[in-house]
């Protein structure tokens, strides 16, 4: 009978402790992501699944402020990933114009896709914002397809090849230096991080909270929530462009399947897997889906099936994915 | 009834359908400033309707809202605050998983920040204090850090009277602010309210009639839809109408 | 436009009309199953492409192409039956995106279990022989199978109509749209016309499945443009709405005919022209009820 309950005190305690752990990470979580993604490649099994990881985060990251923050839940951030990628690709490839500022094309690109589409989708309601989001998308799609001469049209953008990176005292091969190419990419990834968290801190951020908690309250507060939702959805569009255009550069092609409505679906499984309204949860969330499947795919090539399964024992049971459910367990 | 200047808010006709039922019939009335009126009729008497066209929660089908002689029909519900016009709901509505303090701070920032992107929130102390002063007034002191839907039900309605004070509004509208509240917490209620009265315009959208006469200087009575009497609390007590149809409904 | 006449304008509108039977199936399904459960799903497409599959299988067993027709569409509504049961039940109550993002994965699920079964390539569907050929209806020859098309679903819309506005369930159903408390109160099982109703509506997307299955290649990606049609028609018609379904299927199956006729390559861009307009002009849909999306 005392052996129980000495390992119940023991846990208690490393429970505070952990408690103590978890409180100092997200004290500094700016800080903590950026360290974690620093040695990551270094835990990862090989270096091109480690900046899948960044984009991917980084695409979560973007989609989980209008999922996660303002609680409306969006099917159409593939147009922003793609328009980010697109207008990337389109830039260096038939334009001329180099990587850096392509990539300021980029999400200039999508952030503007994502104020049309917004303007557009916002007043509907509720789940109805979903189906709107995603059908919109979706014309972006077919836009893009048709536009044959400079995307590629089915084929996808071929050519978006950054060979070196020049640094003045150092030479980064983007072909041949996966780990140079990674840290280059982590560059723009951490930028983005702060940002979002700044956002997030910001007195916009409790607006955000504001009107998930309780929409007409804060429009009787003297919030315009229409123009809200707005100005949140275009900047989510901006930091999933950057995935995308990041994506552009890493891959060196644009596959039209990343306008498809099934790209927006990672990005809402990455988010709901990781825990959705929390800062780690989307990076989390794509490294536990794309290691999943990276581990799945080795073994058979029905990969959709397990994934799809998994996801509804997420829904069903695990709703606050793995780092909501995690604080949850150490709050109790 | 001819408008004057000392009138706050004036309804002009006001008409609301749904469809083909009419909540409210042509009903014009004025709210002297700086008093407390109470709107008060049975049940199914058109008053949220009224409160909620002159709240600007949805506009009238027919008819104007005019305030300070600037006429406020249609105006956007988040408008309104900044108006000075605030409002408490009917059914409690506040942010339940946010910090009391932090409930009426947000309804404070509403007025200076709306799309600030970059302050962090740690450094808007100013709005803090503003927020603590009003949890003050309301008497939640020492519920600051308490999350809103961990509060008591009068405690909760108190707190959504502090968030509506945060635009330091000329108008504060309440609807049925005492609803499902104890004696105990309708008495403290009723208290705050004649307290809040005596700085600025109050309107009282009430069922309890007994309730409102002691503390409000002007009544204005609604039944089908429509007036049916308006007046100081003597001129409705002896009002014979307004008399018959509470009778008629049970007396409250 | 030369070659343009009369008589091939009106053959494109039953063309268009043939194509829009199609979305009117799909998205009655739909607007059924939102209106009473609030429950978009996104699995729609899946059981289309569960339906043409089934259809597939049943028309090997039997030979038989009206048996197959008959037994798909209560196959397919039998599986929606026990997802209602056992998957979208346990998440009520829990907020309004759970069921969507359910059956989202449950769509994943269902098209790799037709993979592994059926191949990644697609399997070829037959044209009953009866209703092979064309037939001359005034104007010019038409697909006796087109012909075909639509008057099952202007039947099938019928009968939906009558059991919703003519039998006492469908006044429970009714009722149950507007406030299920009071359907409660009066002492009727919600959760059990809750059931019936995506089971409806699922087994209606498995008929349109195999309706389509001689005109488009049976592939189990066949749900996955579907399933965008049908939310572009129910936007266009109004969430809930079972007349804007039909109203909005048909218009936009005419929408689509004339651009391929005029416009070929951007016959695919035209539906969401058409929702776009409606978006800004009308949101809620040419038949929703303002605030019904809530």
């Amino acid at each position: 009978m005392n052996k129980p309950m000495d390992n119940v005190a023991e846990v208690q305690i490393s429970g505070r402790r952990l408690a103590g752990l978890v409180r100092l990470i997200a004290e500094h979580r700016v800080a903590a992501v950026i360290i974690f993604l620093m040695v990551f490649p270094f835990l990862a099994p090989y270096k091109a699944l480690a900046i899948d990881v960044l984009i991917y985060g980084l695409f979560a990251l973007g989609f989980n402020m209008v999922f996660g923050y303002l609680g409306v839940l969006s099917f159409g951030h593939a147009a922003f990933f793609g328009a980010g990628a697109y207008a990337t690709g389109i830039a260096m490839v038939h334009f001329g114009v180099p990587w850096m500022p392509a990539i300021f094309v980029g999400v200039l690109m999508s952030g503007l896709t994502a104020a049309i589409m917004g303007a557009m989708a916002i007043r509907t309601r509720g789940i109805y914002f979903a189906m709107v989001t995603l059908a919109l998308a979706q014309c972006v799609y077919y836009i893009i397809y048709h536009m044959e001469e400079y995307s590629g049209g089915e084929d996808g953008l071929t050519g978006v090849s950054v060979r070196t990176v020049d640094f003045g005292i150092a030479t980064v091969d983007m072909m041949q230096d996966p780990m140079g190419k990674y840290y280059i990419m982590l560059a723009f990834t951490a930028v983005a991080i702060f940002l979002f968290s700044r956002i997030l801190n910001s007195p916009f951020g409790a607006v955000l909270e504001a009107i998930r908690e309780n929409e007409n309250r804060a429009r009787a507060c003297g919030y315009n929530v229409l123009l809200t939702k707005w100005v949140t959805f275009v900047l989510s569009g901006l930091f999933c462009g950057l995935a995308g255009a990041l994506s552009a550069i890493h891959l060196s092609v644009v596959p039209i399947e990343y306008l498809h409505y099934h790209q927006s679906g990672l990005a809402v499984m990455m988010a709901l897997l990781g825990g959705m309204g929390t800062f780690f949860g989307p990076f989390i969330g794509a490294m536990a889906f794309l290691m999943l499947e990276d581990a799945i795919t080795l073994m058979t090539t029905h990969w959709q099936l397990f994934l799809g399964a998994i996801f509804m024992i997420f829904v069903l049971f695990f709703p606050r994915g793995i780092w909501g459910s995690f604080l949850h367990w150490i709050s109790r | 009834m001819t408008p004057t200047t000392t009138d706050i808010i004036r309804a002009e006709g006001v008409t609301k359908r749904f469809g083909k039922f009419t909540a409210l019939n042509n009903v014009s009335a004025s709210f002297p400033r700086g008093q407390l009126t109470a709107v008060i009729g049975p049940n199914g008497a058109g008053k949220s309707t009224f409160f909620n066209v002159i709240s600007g929660a949805f506009p009238p089908t027919a008819g104007r809202v005019i305030f300070d002689g600037h006429d406020i029909t249609g105006t956007p519900q988040y408008a309104f605050a900044r108006l000075g016009i605030a409002k408490s709901f009917q059914i409690t509505n506040v942010f339940p998983e946010l910090t009391a303090l932090e409930n009426v701070r947000i309804a404070i920032q509403a007025m200076h920040r709306r799309f600030d992107i970059w302050t962090p929130r740690s450094r808007l102390t100013e709005m803090r204090e503003q927020a603590a002063d009003l949890l003050d007034l309301v008497g939640l002191r020492q519920h600051r850090t308490r999350h809103a839907e961990n509060l008591a039900h009068g405690e909760q309605r108190a707190l959504e009277i502090a968030m509506a004070l945060a635009c330091d509004p000329r108008l504060l509208l309440l609807d049925e602010p005492t609803a499902g509240m104890s004696p105990e917490e309708t008495l403290v209620m009723m208290d705050l309210i004649t307290r809040l009265a005596d700085e600025r315009t109050v309107i009282l959208v009430e069922h309890k009639m007994k309730l409102v006469m002691g503390i409000s200087n002007h009544l204005i009575v609604l039944h089908h839809g429509e007036l049916l009497a308006e007046g100081t609390p003597d001129d409705i007590r002896d009002n014979d109408e307004v008399r018959r149809v509470y009778l008629g409904q049970g007396s409250h | 436009m030369s070659g343009i006449t009369p008589d091939l304008l009106a053959l494109q509108l039953f063309t268009g009309l043939a194509l829009g039977s199609v979305f009117v199936l799909l998205a009655v399904g739909l607007s059924l199953i939102f209106g009473l459960l609030t429950v978009v799903n996104f699995a729609h497409g899946a059981f289309y492409m569960v339906g043409a599959y089934v259809g597939v299988f049943l028309l090997g067993l039997t030979g038989n192409f009206w048996i197959s027709l008959v037994f798909a569409p209560i196959l397919v509504g039998t599986l929606g039956l026990a997802v209602e049961r056992f998957l979208v039940r346990p998440l009520y109550g829990r907020g309004i995106d759970y069921p969507l993002l359910l059956t989202f994965g449950l769509g994943l699920v269902l098209v790799e279990l037709v993979r592994i079964l059926y191949g990644l390539e697609g399997v070829p569907f037959d044209t009953p022989p009866l209703l092979r050929g064309a037939v001359d209806i005034g104007i010019g020859y038409f697909p006796l199978y087109r012909l075909f098309l639509i008057a099952v679903t202007a039947l099938l819309v019928l009968a939906l109509w009558l059991f919703i506005e003519r039998t006492s369930y469908g006044l429970i159903i009714r009722a149950g749209a507007r406030d299920p408390e009071i359907v409660r109160v009066l002492g009727v099982d919600i959760s059990r016309v809750w059931l019936i109703v995506f089971a409806i509506g699922t087994g209606v997307a498995g008929l349109a499945g195999i309706l389509s299955a001689p005109m488009r290649s049976v592939i189990p990606d066949m749900g996955s443009t579907v399933l965008v049609e049908a939310f572009v028609v129910t936007v266009v018609g109004g969430m809930g709405s079972l007349i804007g379904a039909v109203v909005a299927g048909l218009l936009v199956g005419v929408v689509v005919a004339f651009t391929s006729l005029f416009w070929p390559d951007f016959s695919d861009l035209s539906m969401f022209v058409l929702m776009a307009a409606v978006l800004l002009i009308r949101p809620q849909g040419l038949f929703g009820q303002k605030g019904l999306m809530g």
